[in-house]
């Protein structure tokens, strides 16, 4: 029984080895975008409106590019699956703005995914808090180890 | 089809995909008979394992995955030496300790080099960002998502192909009697051991893959909900077959939370669901007699 399982066990081994062959087929470029994101949350949902901008390493604006915007709950992985949109120009230079349906209040990562000049994937923890009313609340960077409130009970900090 | 549902279902399968894999390591311990929370914790550290060797040290990324898997075995293995032994209760909260231990761990691990375009590597709390070796190697979404899906498929064909082997019956012949088993000449404790550790292994390919998808990890991901879920998927598909955990991925993930139909209540009905098959189906959707009854309609051995 047990050099049957021995065997197994090199088999799992040289199979592990031999799956992992595509990965090493690609080769290395790239270059970094910097990120400025403000986002607003409104509404039911909430709704998240955000602007972004970005900017070359030199400095100058990243135009042409084609943004999209996502979003996913840290604390909940691979759960609450939330469409992406694609970020419109405003017409400023490397200035972007799109808008994502978000199911609950809490911290989420506000995922920038670049692609056209150069491709680049940035992202940020903010505090998505629920607004009553018409009012818009500015989604402010959560501080480290901060925690989402408790499902649906998250609140308005101030509008904009 | 719309350019956005395209990439938001691309990432939903992505997700179920790795997903899947934690639910596979989950599923190894229960086969032996073992019920661990702490799998995340695996998930988590080769999340960073293979991230540093990436982001860091600009690894390939199959080595950087390795890397992952090695850590993760090695830690899963380290932990099970003392676990193992414990009865059923006691190896569950053991792993839900280690779990919790391991993501305070993360929490205070800072490392940061500078590569030129600034700080790069675990900031603690903060999270581990930059790892961005499918942009750097300009590696699509869809690419990604066949290579996850390639991996995810070659091991179920090894697990599956396992089912069949001495190693397949000793693994359920552990799980459900461990003295018949060990009179059997099985060594328990060795056999456990050993899938200790490819279920880690496993859970590290996971978490490996996660953090290359994102290009952001940080130690809340990793919190025991994580791993709470991935028993769940494997107790709810079955333990019948390793198909069972992906069933269980795909009716949670796939059908409760991106459809949206059953929106606020998924966590009620997937739980309450778990609950229920606890106690009418307690090994699951795709349990032993079921797959034995497909493997008699279908012409090939089931369990007997």
């Amino acid at each position: 029984m047990r050099s049957g399982i021995v065997a197994n066990t090199r088999v799992w081994v040289v199979a592990g080895m031999a799956m992992l062959v595509p990965f090493s087929l690609f080769a290395q470029t790239g270059e970094r975008a910097q990120l400025g994101l403000q986002c607003v949350s409104y509404g039911a949902g909430p709704m998240l409106d955000c602007l972004v901008e970005l900017k070359r390493k030199d400095g100058s604006s990243l135009d042409n590019a084609q943004v999209t915007l996502g979003a996913l709950m840290p604390s909940m992985p691979m759960a609450h699956t939330i469409k992406p949109v694609r970020a419109t120009s405003t017409g400023k230079p490397g200035q972007y703005q799109g808008t994502l349906a978000l199911e609950m209040p809490g911290i989420w990562t506000v995922d920038v995914e670049v692609n056209g000049p150069l491709r680049d994937k940035v992202g940020q923890n903010l505090m998505v808090n629920a607004c009553k009313g018409d009012t818009r609340c500015t989604a402010a960077p959560a501080k480290p180890g901060e925690k989402s409130p408790p499902h649906g009970h998250g609140k308005g900090h101030g509008g904009s | 089809m719309n350019e956005m549902v395209s990439a938001h279902l691309i990432g939903l399968s992505s997700d179920m995909a790795i997903m899947s894999l934690l639910a596979l390591s989950a599923y190894l311990l229960l086969l032996v008979g073992k019920v661990s929370f702490g799998q995340q914790a695996f998930f988590g550290l080769g999340a960073y394992a293979s991230g540093v060797m990436s982001a860091m040290f600009h690894a390939p990324l199959m080595f950087a995955l390795a890397f992952g898997m090695g850590v993760g075995a090695l830690c899963s293995w380290l932990v099970a030496l003392p676990t193992m032994s414990l009865s059923g209760l006691n190896y569950a909260v053991a792993t839900l300790a280690f779990g919790e231990m391991a993501r305070v761990a993360l929490s205070l691990w800072h490392w940061q080099i500078d590569l030129g375009d600034g700080l790069v590597g675990p900031a603690a709390i903060d999270g581990f960002r930059d790892i961005r070796w499918l942009h750097e190697n300009d590696v699509s979404p869809v690419q990604y998502f066949a290579i996850t899906v390639f991996v995810l498929v070659c091991i179920l064909i090894l697990m599956l192909r396992s089912e069949r082997t001495r190693l397949g019956v000793a693994l359920r012949m552990t799980g459900q009697d461990e003295t018949l088993a060990a009179t059997q000449g099985i060594d328990v404790g060795r056999l456990r051991l050993f899938i200790a550790a490819v279920a880690g292994a496993l859970a590290a390919l996971g978490g490996g893959l996660y953090a290359h998808r994102t290009t952001y990890i940080e130690p809340a991901i990793f919190d025991p909900m994580l791993g709470v879920h991935a028993v769940g998927y494997a107790l709810l598909g079955g333990i019948g077959t390793a198909l069972g955990p992906l069933v269980g991925v795909l009716f949670d993930l796939g059908l409760l939370d991106a459809t949206h139909w059953f929106s606020g209540w998924r966590m009620v009905i997937f739980g309450g669901l778990v609950a229920l098959f606890l106690r009418w189906r307690p090994r699951g959707f795709l349990d032993e007699r079921l797959v034995h009854r497909f493997g008699s309609i279908f012409g090939s051995k089931g369990y007997s």
